[in-house]
């Protein structure tokens, strides 16, 4: 294979499946790519990161003032009524659990279908969606009436032999929810360790080296531990796999299960697992656009990416778009009167608006990454993301708020309307979600080094073979790191 | 001597030797353990403001701290325990009290649950007419008559004797106060110049007793008596037409046919109770093919209005022009003119004209208390005519009937006050300076006063203007008696001592007048001695009496009274009275409030938080407008108008309101307190300011104009006036009118006796759909089940009162049912059925709660098994397990849960959500105002914020009947259990029992076909079902389903459809 002339402009986005587009850009070998990575976390912090944390710890100290406000106080600081029993919080909640989708998606299910693309942007949207989960965990938590004793949930062994209700679906998000953020968090913490090591080896201080030293977790990098890290990547991956699809359908039976018109519906499983992809790869790109920005990672995370995260957003966009068609005509021909009337309240009544902000942000405005010159244009596609994240809260606010709001007796029909607290807490799970990242970005490493190392055409030059060309990269079995060598990275 | 503050009357130990000479400073001093401090006036001259209150704290606890006050300690008090016990008593067994509260001059018999000697609950009285639903087993007491129990608890209550005579307020006390009264009242002894009462409306005889000992001492004193909503017009019409003041005391029960003109008897009348049991007996009564028909020609909607069969929204101008045509209609002697009706009024004056000759004396009519005095004498004339009079109505002897008019009373005292004609002013409650026609301006003649003295349950707005004040005791408190309105007379027996030390008003009259009877227990006794209990053994009667709380057979006797021609003298023309009103000129109609009446409920939470049965406004009053009027002027619900009438204006804030007659406005009374107590203070708009002592009920002419701002009207249920969709689906689920709907059914008596399921006609497809047998039938020895019968249901709250009441219900406050988080257990869903701007609308009343269902939709929803079933079909929730995710009643179809977002029982109900008032999680019962405690139901839990609660079948009454029988050795028999909404039901359209038990009477009602589940489509399978609703339109509702608008009941002809009235 000759050395093929790279420069920055180079376009990596076509698919001619004859060729192989190359996935890491700039002419980068395997040192400049572990310098640019490794340089996020080592460089000193710098003016932008340090204004952006303040700005997200003040928000996370907001979220902290309204929680203690709240436990202080009761629920009721909440807009939350009869008959609007759930409103801002499981919203929210639903809505941090979607976007943490992305990340174990692309993680394990990309992975487990050989899409080497994914090894660019896996690493932080696999932190992104850990620290999706911890926003979303916080909500249920403190929803309740009465937060301190929220473990009450959890089935532990107690004195008076009082075990959950299983029959509840509430229970099963608390399986489905812990279930998802314990095997995220192993396979990401898994999937970090060799460049962990590589940060440890790296590192200048001695308090980095002992910190960095502690979670690599004594990697050396033999050929062993390649051989059982692979292995169990590979396990956790499979595990994570029907994770990705059970947890958004579990807390989507929070609602089918129950008999409100509006939530009682079988179609929600796939359409919520469908719209979480959808808002969670639109977060990767919100992330990832201004990410590969800021800290030169442009090679690494190149316009392919960009473009796929953007085809994704446009199939499940467009799933869910069918599915809010289907949940109209399944009213319509249900027969039912509540039903037909809680579609029709939907579009036309009280939250009207907040039913067609939807359709435009989920069904409407993805339909313009049909153009490939706009997949590629990353402003439109981070507009196009940002709608999809509003878009896909106003989803769960269409589901939750107008189907409580006017149910079976008219006499009970009531609006809700968010108070301050609502809004604050809202804005302060961002807080807590960048406060987080942030985090994330300045000492660890954003992007899964080793695994990029492995689909660069470095990690598969054969100067023995070349005259007898194999071929394998046509295979269709083919996997870039079959020929793998460790001891060559060095 | 109080409970809460001990007096120490009688010098044990002393502490000097004024002590001991007992002088009224020391005396003064002595009473109070700081004398001086008055942390009440302290806090409230010049409003309490926060800071205030944190110096007052500060101070104290600065005091407590550094001096040695702290550490002080008084001569203890030693408490032993029962060593013997008072014959028939148990700790802890509550015990039941009949009593009577007076209530506008007439008795409302009572049964008071009393635990551990404190009242928590109030019932009717099983043993009174008056009040029995079931005679000897189950009384009816209406909301205000419950709610009276929270009034007697009320921290706000005034605690103290004040002095105003000096700039300074001072805090006196009895002794002293009958000492200076004494020497004030000695030196008038036997003239009693420029001495005047000003007493409520009352009929208790021990009153009136002390009021002849009084003048007797006081020959030259005068005696006025002023309620601001009273029955003058009756008492004068029925003078004009017998010659004297006579009582008519109705028996709907032998009515077939009612007309009523502006008459609420179902709601606002003083025997509403009985009236309301009458009645629904005559609408039972379908099941076996008999019914009732009610007319009634109405100028605001009223609470028998939404029941009545054929109902005319007519202009107040209006109604002597009715009464006329019907009179002549049936031929009452001596009524001249021939009245000019539209068709509509002419079609309702034949129909009852001829349902009321059908009826051969079992019709009867009414007229209300705002008609003129030539209705109600007219309504005599007809009522004898019919053959009525000994039938459905009695008549006896006014009680108390020589009294002139109130509003006659209270012009000349306030004549004589402004002329310097009276220097020594008592006043007996009431609460004249707020409630007195605006015209007279009492509140300034009040200041000229010299001496004004006046007894009030609270330092309202009249003792603020008066030189002393005299706390009241409550009746719940003293000793007293009444009369009920059939003239028999009740005991008014205390069921606790004075909380806050106050005195009776027949104690202030004895002080006064010198008697040497000063206890409250004492006159009474002695008034009965004299009066009732003449022969016999005094004692043994006597505890008779106060067992059953009323004298046997004490009931007035009936007179013969014959009405004079055309209802005594000319009846009058009426010409200005029927004329149109002139365009653009409205008339005012003044209400009783039903929430707080004429404003006296002001501070009582229970009763401002209890929906209005049609607007379902709380909190608030508000101007009820028509469509019709709303849509001319372009006013919506809660744009405020600026009204204005005979020199006078006000603004308040309007309730567009389906079915109020063009060109009406309604304006209920008794809001803008301004000196009421914390919780009902600056509340709603004062609409006294409008009323003339000439034209205390109907004010013509007046002029009604959009200021341009709107005011927020609190409502626990959305206006009926909502958004398209919003309508239409309700449309789908009501039904329009005369038709019958999927949650709401109903028929017309017609069609139900032709074909007894009709009302479900259309609904067949909605039933149960089953693919499995239900695993569990939940009948384990008892399956508890109920039923409602929308037929007989008048949506008069009492139920919903009651439930508040038993089961330690909280109240929110204003701010946060504006958010939609009501507590009650016990809602009534009121449905307008038809076109809005129809006059002739529908309404039906539908009481919601826990349905119990055998599949509850919540119990599997929640996590922590916060809600499960019992064996016996009971839906419980434990309290305890709740941690509060809402899920259940996001899954409840019927929306009947309630969540505590707050500490609802620590939170003060006027306080904004905006303001902190953190807690420790848990830790309510230290919250919690100690004198609000005590009416708590020790029987039933009192939950904690943060926990699900609802309906539970009275659960702990059921318990409660189980224990007993068990002890028995027997088993629970149907009427043992009686839930708190059916005990107060004063038509027994709630029956609760044993659905395993084959003669009990819930089974037979949820057998009949007229029986359904609410949602049952659903597959909840509720144990609580509803019976569909009967009306009896005249023609037999032919051409009910025809549209709306056309009046199509009332333009039927007339003549054949008297058959059909039972």
């Amino acid at each position: 294979m000759t050395q093929i002339a790279i420069n920055a402009e180079i376009d990596n986005t076509s698919d001619d499946p004859r060729e192989r587009e190359l996935l890491v850009l700039g002419g980068r070998d395997f040192t400049s790519v572990t310098a640019a990575v490794a340089n996020v976390a080592e460089r000193k912090t710098t003016l932008g990161w340090k204004i952006a944390f303040a700005i997200a710890v003040f928000w996370l100290g907001i979220l902290g003032a309204c929680i203690g406000y709240l436990f202080t106080t009761g629920v009721g600081v909440w807009g939350t009524n009869q008959p609007v029993g759930w409103a801002f919080p499981i919203v929210n909640f639903v809505f941090w659990v979607g976007i943490g989708h992305a990340g174990t998606l692309i993680s394990a299910i990309l992975f487990l279908f050989r899409q080497n693309w994914r090894t660019g942007i896996n690493r932080f949207a696999e932190a992104m969606t850990i620290f999706a989960v911890v926003c979303a965990g916080l909500f249920p938590g403190i929803h309740v009436g009465r937060p301190w004793l929220a473990y009450w949930l959890f089935p532990l062994p107690n004195q008076m032999d009082m075990w959950p209700q299983f029959r509840s679906p509430l229970l099963w998000d608390v399986f489905a929810v812990g279930t998802y953020a314990t095997v995220s968090l192993v396979f990401w913490y898994v999937g970090m360790i060799p460049d962990l090591a590589t940060l440890r080896d790296r590192a200048t201080s001695r308090v980095k080296q002992i910190l960095y030293g502690i979670f690599a977790v004594g990697w050396n990098g033999s050929c062993r531990h390649w051989h059982r890290y692979e292995r169990a990547y590979l396990l956790l991956a499979a595990l994570a796999t029907p994770l990705v699809l059970s947890v958004h359908s579990v807390v989507s039976f929070d609602f089918a299960t129950s008999q409100l018109p509006g939530w009682h519906t079988t179609i929600f499983p796939p359409y919520f697992v469908a719209g979480a992809i959808y808002g969670g790869f639109a977060m990767v790109l919100n992330l990832a656009i201004p990410a590969r920005q800021y800290f030169g990672l442009k090679d690494i995370i190149t316009i392919r990416h960009i473009e796929n995260c953007a085809k994704i957003m446009l199939a499940t966009g467009m799933i869910v778009a069918y599915s809010y068609g289907t949940e109209f005509w399944t009213a319509w021909y249900s027969g039912s009167l509540y039903e037909q009337f809680t579609f029709w309240n939907r579009a036309f009544g009280w939250y009207g608006w907040s039913f067609w902000v939807m359709i435009f942000c989920n069904a409407i405005a993805p339909q313009i990454l049909w153009s490939k010159r706009m997949r590629t244009n990353l402003v439109v596609v981070f507009i196009c993301a940002t709608f999809a994240n509003i878009g896909m809260w106003f989803e769960r606010f269409v589901i939750i708020v107008t189907s409580l709001s006017r149910d079976f007796l008219p006499s009970s029909w009531w609006l809700f309307k968010p108070t301050i607290i609502d809004i604050l807490m809202l804005i302060g799970s961002f807080g807590l979600f960048f406060t987080l990242f942030l985090l994330f970005c300045r000492f660890l490493p954003v992007v899964a080094m080793a695994e990029v190392k492995t689909v660069m055409p470095q990690a598969h030059a054969h100067p023995e073979e070349q005259d007898e060309h194999s071929g394998d990269e046509f295979r269709s079995d083919y996997r870039p790191d079959e020929h793998f060598r460790p001891q060559e990275k060095h | 001597m109080s409970q809460v503050e001990h007096h120490q009357s009688g010098v044990g130990y002393w502490r000097d030797l004024e002590q001991l000479a007992e002088t009224p400073a020391v005396e003064e001093m002595m009473a109070h353990e700081f004398p001086g401090y008055t942390p009440g006036s302290m806090l409230s001259a010049g409003g309490a403001s926060r800071r205030r209150f944190l110096k007052l704290m500060g101070a104290s606890m600065a005091m407590a701290g550094l001096t040695l006050t702290g550490c002080r300690r008084w001569p203890k008090e030693h408490l032993a325990p029962y060593s013997t016990n008072p014959a028939g008593r148990m700790p802890g067994v509550p015990e039941q009290y009949a009593t009577a509260w007076e209530f506008g001059g007439v008795a409302q018999p009572l049964l008071v649950t009393s635990y551990d000697g404190r009242p928590i609950k109030i019932e009717g009285n099983p043993s009174h007419p008056g009040s029995w639903t079931v005679k000897g087993k189950l009384g009816s007491a209406d909301a205000f008559a419950q709610a009276t129990v929270l009034e007697m608890y009320d921290p706000d209550r005034s605690r103290e004797f004040l002095d105003r005579s000096t700039d300074k307020v001072k805090v006196w006390h009895w002794e002293g106060f009958s000492e200076k009264a004494g020497e004030h009242f000695g030196k008038m002894k036997g003239s009693g110049a420029g001495f005047a009462i000003l007493s409520e409306a009352t009929t208790s005889p021990s009153v009136l007793d002390m009021k002849k000992r009084l003048l007797a001492a006081f020959p030259q004193a005068k005696w006025y008596e002023y309620e601001p909503l009273s029955r003058d017009a009756e008492m004068e019409g029925s003078k004009r037409a017998f010659g004297k003041p006579v009582r008519s005391v109705l028996h709907l029960d032998k009515a077939s046919a009612v007309v009523l003109f502006d008459a609420d008897l179902l709601g606002t009348h003083p025997a509403h109770v009985r009236y309301a049991g009458d009645w629904a007996e005559r609408r039972r009564s379908a099941d076996h093919g008999e019914m009732n028909r009610v007319y009634i020609a109405e100028t605001c909607f009223s609470i028998t209005g939404t029941v009545a069969d054929v109902r005319l929204p007519v202009h107040p101008g209006r109604i002597d022009a009715l009464v006329r045509a019907l009179a002549k209609r049936v031929g009452v002697a001596g009524v001249s003119g021939d009245e000019k009706l539209s068709k509509d009024e002419e079609a309702f004056v034949d129909a009852a004209a001829s349902d009321l000759k059908g009826a051969g004396g079992a019709g009867v009519v009414s007229v209300g208390p705002a008609a003129s005095v030539e209705a109600v004498a007219l309504s005599h004339a007809i009522n004898q005519q019919l053959g009525a009079v000994g039938k459905c109505v009695t008549l006896i002897d006014e009680p108390a009937g020589d009294r002139s008019s109130h509003f006659a009373a209270i012009a000349e005292l306030v004549k004589q006050m402004t002329a310097g004609k009276v220097d020594t002013l008592l006043i007996l409650g009431g609460n004249p300076a707020y409630d007195a026609p605006a015209d007279l301006d009492f509140a300034n003649a009040l200041k000229s006063v010299k001496a004004s003295i006046r007894l009030g349950l609270y330092d309202d707005e009249t003792s603020k203007l008066c030189k002393w004040h005299i706390p009241r005791a409550h009746y719940l408190e003293s000793w007293g008696d009444a009369r009920a309105w059939d003239g028999s007379v009740g005991i008014v027996q205390p069921l606790i001592l004075p909380l806050f030390g106050g005195k009776s008003v027949i104690e202030v009259l004895a002080m006064i007048a010198g008697d040497k009877v000063t206890a409250g227990d004492q006159i009474v006794r002695r008034t009965w001695k004299e009066q009732f209990i003449k022969g016999g053994d005094f004692e043994r009667t006597w505890r008779r009496v106060l067992e059953a709380g009323v004298l046997e057979n004490s009931a007035s006797a009936p007179i013969q009274a014959t009405a004079k021609a055309g209802g005594g003298g000319e009846a009058g023309n009426g010409a200005a009275a029927t004329s149109e009103p002139s365009k653009g000129a409205f008339y005012l109609k003044f209400e009783p409030d039903s929430h707080v009446h004429d404003g006296r409920f002001a501070n009582n939470a229970w009763l401002q938080e209890t929906p209005d049965s049609l607007t379902k406004v709380v909190w608030d009053n508000a101007a009820m407008i028509s469509v019709k009027d709303a849509q001319d002027l372009e006013i919506k619900t809660g744009d405020v108008l600026k009204l204005a009438a005979n020199g006078r204006w006000m603004e308040i804030a309007a309730y567009v309101m389906p079915g109020q007659p063009i060109g009406v406005i309604g304006l209920p009374l008794g809001y803008g307190r301004t000196s009421a107590g914390s919780i009902g203070e600056k509340l709603g708009f004062n609409t006294y300011n409008l009323r003339a002592s000439t034209t205390p009920y109907v004010i013509a002419g007046a002029q009604v104009a959009k200021t341009g701002d709107t005011y927020t009207l609190c409502l626990t249920a959305l206006h009926h006036l909502i958004d398209k969709v919003g309508m239409d689906g309700r449309q789908e689920r009501i039904g329009g009118k005369g038709e019958s709907g999927r949650l709401v059914r109903e028929a017309t008596f017609a069609e139900f006796k032709k074909d007894s399921k009709s009302p479900h006609k259309g609904f067949e497809g909605a039933a149960r759909l089953q693919l499995f047998k239900p695993p569990h039938t939940f009948n384990d020895t008892h399956a508890w089940g109920m039923t409602i019968d929308l037929n007989t249901c008048i949506g008069c709250n009492a139920c919903a009162v009651a439930c508040q009441a038993e089961n330690n219900v909280p109240v929110v406050g204003k701010d946060q049912v504006l958010m939609h988080r009501m507590m009650a257990w016990l809602r009534i869903d009121r449905y307008f059925k038809g076109d809005a701007a129809d006059p002739q609308i529908d309404v039906i009343h539908q009481p919601m709660m826990c349905q119990h269902c055998e599949n509850a939709p919540c119990e599997q929803v929640c996590p922590v098994g916060a809600t499960m079933h019992d064996t016996e079909g009971l839906n419980t929730m434990v309290y305890n397990r709740c941690v509060g995710t809402r899920y259940c009643s996001n899954n409840c179809p019927y929306k009947v849960r309630r969540f505590n977002y707050f500490d609802w029982h620590a939170k003060p109900p006027r306080n904004k959500t905006g303001v902190l008032y953190p807690g420790l999680p848990d830790q309510q019962q230290n919250d919690v105002d100690k004198i609000r405690r005590m009416q708590f139901n020790p029987e039933v839990t009192v939950r904690m914020r943060g926990v699900m609660e609802k309906c539970t079948y009275c659960t702990h009454r059921i318990a409660r009947a189980k224990i007993n029988t068990r002890n028995a050795g027997t088993d629970v028999k149907d009427g043992d259990i009686i839930t708190a909404c059916q005990q107060a039901c004063p038509t027994q359209a709630i029956t609760f029992g044993n659905l395993n038990e084959k003669t009990a009477a819930v089974v037979g009602l949820q057998r009949l076909d007229r029986a359904y589940d609410v949602l049952g489509d659903l597959d909840t399978r509720p144990r609580t079902r509803y019976l569909a609703k009967l009306r009896n339109p005249v023609g037999g509702g032919a051409g009910a389903s025809s549209s709306p608008g056309e009046h199509t009941r009332m333009n039927a002809t007339v003549g054949s459809e008297s058959e059909s009235v039972g």
